[in-house]
């Protein structure tokens, strides 16, 4: 292989690896949300999105990226928390199917609730100036800004796994996921955790929304866009698992990055291909429980 | 009772508006997708987000050979039918391996790959859709270019279709796919081949969807990609939760509904999504069971009343 | 059983009640018959909802000026607008149509910004005889294989607006191009028009591009672009497709030694805030820019930035100039809507000095001629980017109708 070729690849590579991160922060919640409550939760991408928007005032107000960084996914857990409460709290026990309705239309709402506030034309979430323009990498040139987010998505993946594996906090989800109601026998309360979660989980998205914000803009549309592909990773890597969103992420992340830059005619296809090629041989995601028929 | 609404929906043509008829027809349609989705979700346990396939494919094949072959009612319904049924019982095949939020999103990912495919096929419109699609014709010069004449050809097709399915799941078959739904391990301990029961179900509801899909075709003499994209499918299911899953009148009722609002509340206000998903969130913390359980609740209570009368006025 | 009896009862009841609604309304609007001097109706369908609602905005905005500037009345009548939500879906819209034709009545028909939604309207405003003057959807065919003599174009065809870029950029910018375009029957228009003319003066297509309609993330094109080397892109996405590709493209560096061309809509006023520095220098042809130096012009931009306090973009140009494509020939017939050859005709022959030059029908295809403008997007002064125009084709383009 040419030099030209292995440059070629390798900032694909990077590119995909930088996509990857992104969706795992959004997966991390939806699965977290899923594993957790069994709730699944179809306005996600809509908090991803309206943290883009929250982020971008908030940048806009204060001149500051970091700030929005920091202030945009704790507010929006706060918001969660009160969406738990008055909202999902009544779906857990319930199908899938009032889950489904339930989330859609809450999903509706946000929609016309941001475009009312912050109008239809797509707004820029500018990148703070010293991640601005590209640097020489591989014969090519990459931005500064996606080698921000592959090194903060990283950072964040340890975090979580710090979290998920190595705190209390963490065996009580794990174990929740596992079994809900054992884990109510041993006399925690499983409210509370369940509105932790689901703040945790709404967070992580909307943290996700402004990490994205500089590369994808914020516009009428992105959240069902960024939806149907969290929904697929998630799917993909196994429901509830770390593992399976960490993983499910750079799967679909590399393959939709890469056949986007080697067959970008079956660009549509290609997605939702390997999507029910990995759920047919191995019907739970890949390191996802079996479903119980 | 029933006889004064059929004889209602036979005679609504008379009125001068044929707006209100075309806005009849299009419920008729979609109440007929809704019902085959009932099929499956209400009775067979199958929560399917890819029904917009068939429904798709239907119309896009009734729109191609019509324009291609011939507008003659013998080809374009049947050949819809048929694809539909095709696409089904490929997608069913490889999906019904699955279960519960698996298959959901397998069947999503599917209608997906189909959605692209007509996004990018030049014969069948691409992006622009596909315009021109001829009312069917009886041959003979008779056809259904008058929407009147087409309103009673919906209204024929799915008042049978209706009782078609209805009979379906009266039937021995119908009582298997809601033992199927409630206890699949015991109906496969019982020794039922639960996998083909499934299939059968799937083929059909697709069947079905694909008729509805042709008429709508026809009906508007286009189709459009988005006929097959996933929101499709989502507010198919919304309308059979919304109407009452698992009574196929409660899912045409749920289609009416959903229609009409959406098209109503976005004629007096821009913030018709936000009205429309807080009408989702409402019926779901509210009417768990849809329209017919408010029916029925309302029935309930009217049946209790009239027992407490009839009690106190025996008492006295 | 007999619970299943009683809820088929109810849906029937149900059923009733709300097709004796539904016949009630029909009957009542049958018996109100309209007076010589009644309002007239004008049905617009745009966009509020979905991705293109900023485009249905800025256009509803521009009609809005037009009218109110004339005290919404033509031909001695009030003028009334009811509007309908287009919202990206071809389908629903055909059902909203068919509310304006045949129950709201209207007497003319406007809107439409997607082109599958116009191909969807196009056979029923033909058979109704729907007089429609179409204020976005640029789809060639419109005006081309499925023209019809009810059906006017106030806004542009993806031809027109693309085709006089390709020999200037063989002139003035590069001789060999690559061509980047978003996959959808909109974008393949507007990279073929620019093709056909930059290949007959010259030029070399050094490849072509068509990431997936939409897309978020160009990441995986923009290497590719790179590794090309071409001295100039010519690209069409309009929207956020636009306001990211432009972005990106500046992300990855690429505009150090690329140059941009496109189609206008790649850099309009609509997307210029969200693109910024990353978007300076692009060449695009227009039918219209912001700073286009005539009077008409001047006080429309003015106009609308005291009413709206916004920037005007082509999207409100066009509303505009379709308002007063209505005032003016409701105008001549002295407002009688009875006799659609008369007005069809007083249409055809409606001429003013637009905003964006002079504004005439094409008597075949019912499109309009114009003049199409080259622009290039550069600092006005304190950091506000504009399309500044250099130059205009010699004669207003004719869109060729087959």
């Amino acid at each position: 292989m040419s030099t030209d070729t292995l440059s070629f690849i390798a900032i694909q590579f990077l590119n995909g690896l930088a996509y990857s991160l992104l969706l795992f922060l959004l997966a991390a919640g939806l699965s977290l949300i899923f594993g957790m409550m069994d709730v699944v939760n179809l306005a996600h991408g809509s908090f991803f999105l309206i943290g883009t928007y929250v982020g971008l005032t908030i940048v806009r107000v204060t001149g500051n990226f970091w700030i929005a960084l920091v202030v945009t996914p704790l507010l929006i857990g706060a918001l969660g928390l009160v969406v738990e409460r008055y909202l999902i709290r009544s779906l857990y026990n319930r199908s899938p199917l009032d889950q489904v309705l339930l989330t859609f239309g809450l999903a509706f709402i946000l929609m016309d609730l941001a475009k009312w506030i912050w109008g239809a034309n797509v707004l820029a979430l500018p990148a703070p100036a010293a991640l601005d323009g590209s640097v020489a990498l591989f014969g090519g040139q990459f931005p500064k800004y996606r080698l921000f987010v592959i090194a903060a998505g990283f950072v964040l993946a340890v975090v979580l796994y710090y979290l998920n594996d190595r705190t209390s906090f963490g065996a009580v989800i794990r174990a929740g996921v596992a079994d809900r109601e054992m884990v109510s026998g041993l006399g925690i309360n499983i409210a509370l955790v369940f509105s932790i979660v689901f703040a945790v989980g709404i967070g992580l998205a909307a943290l996700s929304g402004v990490v994205a914000g500089p590369i994808y803009s914020a516009f009428p549309g992105l959240d069902f866009q960024v939806l149907i592909t969290t929904l697929i990773v998630v799917v993909v890597g196994g429901m509830g698992t770390y593992k399976g969103s960490l993983f499910g992420s750079l799967l679909i992340g590399e393959v939709q990055t890469f056949g986007q830059a080697f067959f970008p005619d079956l660009a549509l296809f290609l997605i939702f291909g390997i999507m029910a090629a990995v759920l047919l041989i191995k019907p739970a995601g890949l390191f996802g429980r079996e479903a119980v028929a | 009772m029933i006889v004064l609404v059929l004889v209602l929906l036979v005679l609504f043509p008379l009125l001068p508006s044929s707006y209100a008829l075309g806005v009849l027809t299009d419920v008729l349609i979609f109440g007929l997708f809704a019902m085959s989705l009932d099929l499956l979700l209400g009775y067979t346990g199958l929560v399917s987000f890819g029904h917009a396939a068939f429904f798709g494919v239907g119309a896009y094949v009734a729109g191609i050979v019509g324009i291609y072959g011939g507008p003659e009612i013998y080809f374009t319904l049947p050949a819809a039918i048929i694809a539909a049924a095709l696409a089904a019982l490929v997608i069913g095949f490889f999906s019904i391996r699955t279960a519960g939020v698996y298959f959901l999103m397998l069947t999503l990912a599917f209608s997906q790959m189909v959605y692209a495919a007509a996004f990018k096929a030049p014969f069948a419109g691409g992006s622009n859709g596909l315009a021109g699609i001829p009312r069917p014709t009886l041959g003979f010069g008779l056809g259904f270019a008058d929407s009147i004449a087409f309103y009673y050809l919906v209204l024929a097709i799915v008042l049978a279709s209706y009782w078609t399915l209805a009979r379906l799941v009266a039937s021995p078959f119908g009582k298997s796919l809601r033992g199927i739904k409630e206890n699949e391990s015991r109906m496969r301990s019982v020794g039922y081949n639960v996998q083909r029961y499934k299939l059968a179900a799937f083929v059909i509801a697709g069947a079905f969807a694909g008729l509805a899909g042709a008429l709508r075709a026809q009906f508007n003499f286009f189709v459009a990609p988005d006929t097959l994209y996933w929101t499709t499918s989502g507010i198919a299911l919304v309308m059979v939760i919304i109407g009452g899953a698992g009574t196929l009148i409660g899912p045409a009722l749920g289609a009416a509904l959903v229609q009409v609002l959406q098209n109503l509340i976005s004629s007096y206000t821009e913030r018709w999504p936000l009205l429309l998903g807080a009408v989702f969130i409402l019926f779901v913390l509210y009417a768990p069971k849809g329209m017919i359980g408010l029916l029925e609740q309302r029935k309930q209570v009217d049946q209790e009343t009239s027992t407490q009368q009839a009690k106190s006025a025996n008492a006295l | 059983m007999s619970n299943v009896q009683l809820t088929r009862r109810d849906f029937l009841k149900t059923l009733a009640v709300g097709a004796g609604a539904l016949s009630m309304g029909s009957l009542l609007e049958a018996c109100a018959a309209p007076a010589p001097s009644a309002p007239l109706k004008i049905g617009v369908l745009l966009p509020y909802s979905q991705v293109y609602a900023a485009l249905g905005q800025s256009i509803t905005q521009g009609m809005q000026m037009y009218f109110d500037s004339v005290n919404n009345i033509a031909g001695g009548r009030a003028l009334t607008l009811i509007k309908e939500d287009e919202a990206n879906d071809p389908q629903g819209s055909l059902t909203k149509t068919r509310k304006l034709i045949e129950q709201d009545k209207v007497d003319l028909f406007t809107g439409v910004v997607a082109t599958p939604v116009v191909y969807a309207l196009r056979d029923l405003l033909d058979s109704s005889k729907m007089i429609s003057l179409i204020s976005n959807a640029g789809g060639n065919d419109l005006t081309r294989k499925r023209k019809s003599p009810y059906i006017f174009r106030t806004s542009f065809t993806s031809w027109q607006v693309a085709s006089p870029l390709g020999p200037w950029v063989y002139q003035n910018v590069a001789k060999s191009v690559m061509i980047v375009a978003a996959d959808y029957g909109f974008g393949h228009e507007s990279a073929d028009a620019f093709k056909e003319t930059f290949t007959k003066a010259g030029g070399t297509i050094v490849g072509e591009l068509y990431p997936p309609f939409p897309s978020t993330d160009f990441g995986a094109f923009l290497p590719k672009i790179a590794a090309a080397k071409p001295p100039a892109i010519y690209s069409f996405f309009s929207g956020s497709d636009a306001a990211n590709f432009i972005k990106q493209f500046a992300d990855y560096g690429l505009n150090k030694d690329i140059k941009i061309t496109g189609s206008g809509f790649l850099v309009e006023q609509d997307v210029l805030p969200a693109q910024g520095a990353a978007a300076n220098g692009a060449y695009s042809t227009l039918h219209w820019a912001l700073t286009l130096d005539n009077p008409e012009n001047k006080k429309f931009v003015d106009d609308y930035k005291a009413k709206f306090n916004a920037t005007a973009d082509v999207f409100a140009l066009q509303g505009f100039d379709t308002a007063r494509v209505i005032v003016d020939a409701l105008n001549a017939v002295k407002g009688d809507t009875s006799n659609k050859d008369n007005l069809l005709q007083a249409i055809r022959a409606v001429k003013f000095n637009s905003p964006r030059g002079p504004f005439v029908f094409d008597q075949t295809t019912q499109n309009v001629n114009q003049f199409i403008y080259y622009r290039q997007v550069r600092d006005t002064g304190g950091g506000a980017l504009a399309n500044v125009v250099l130059g205009k084709t010699d004669q207003p383009v004719v869109d060729p109708g087959v």
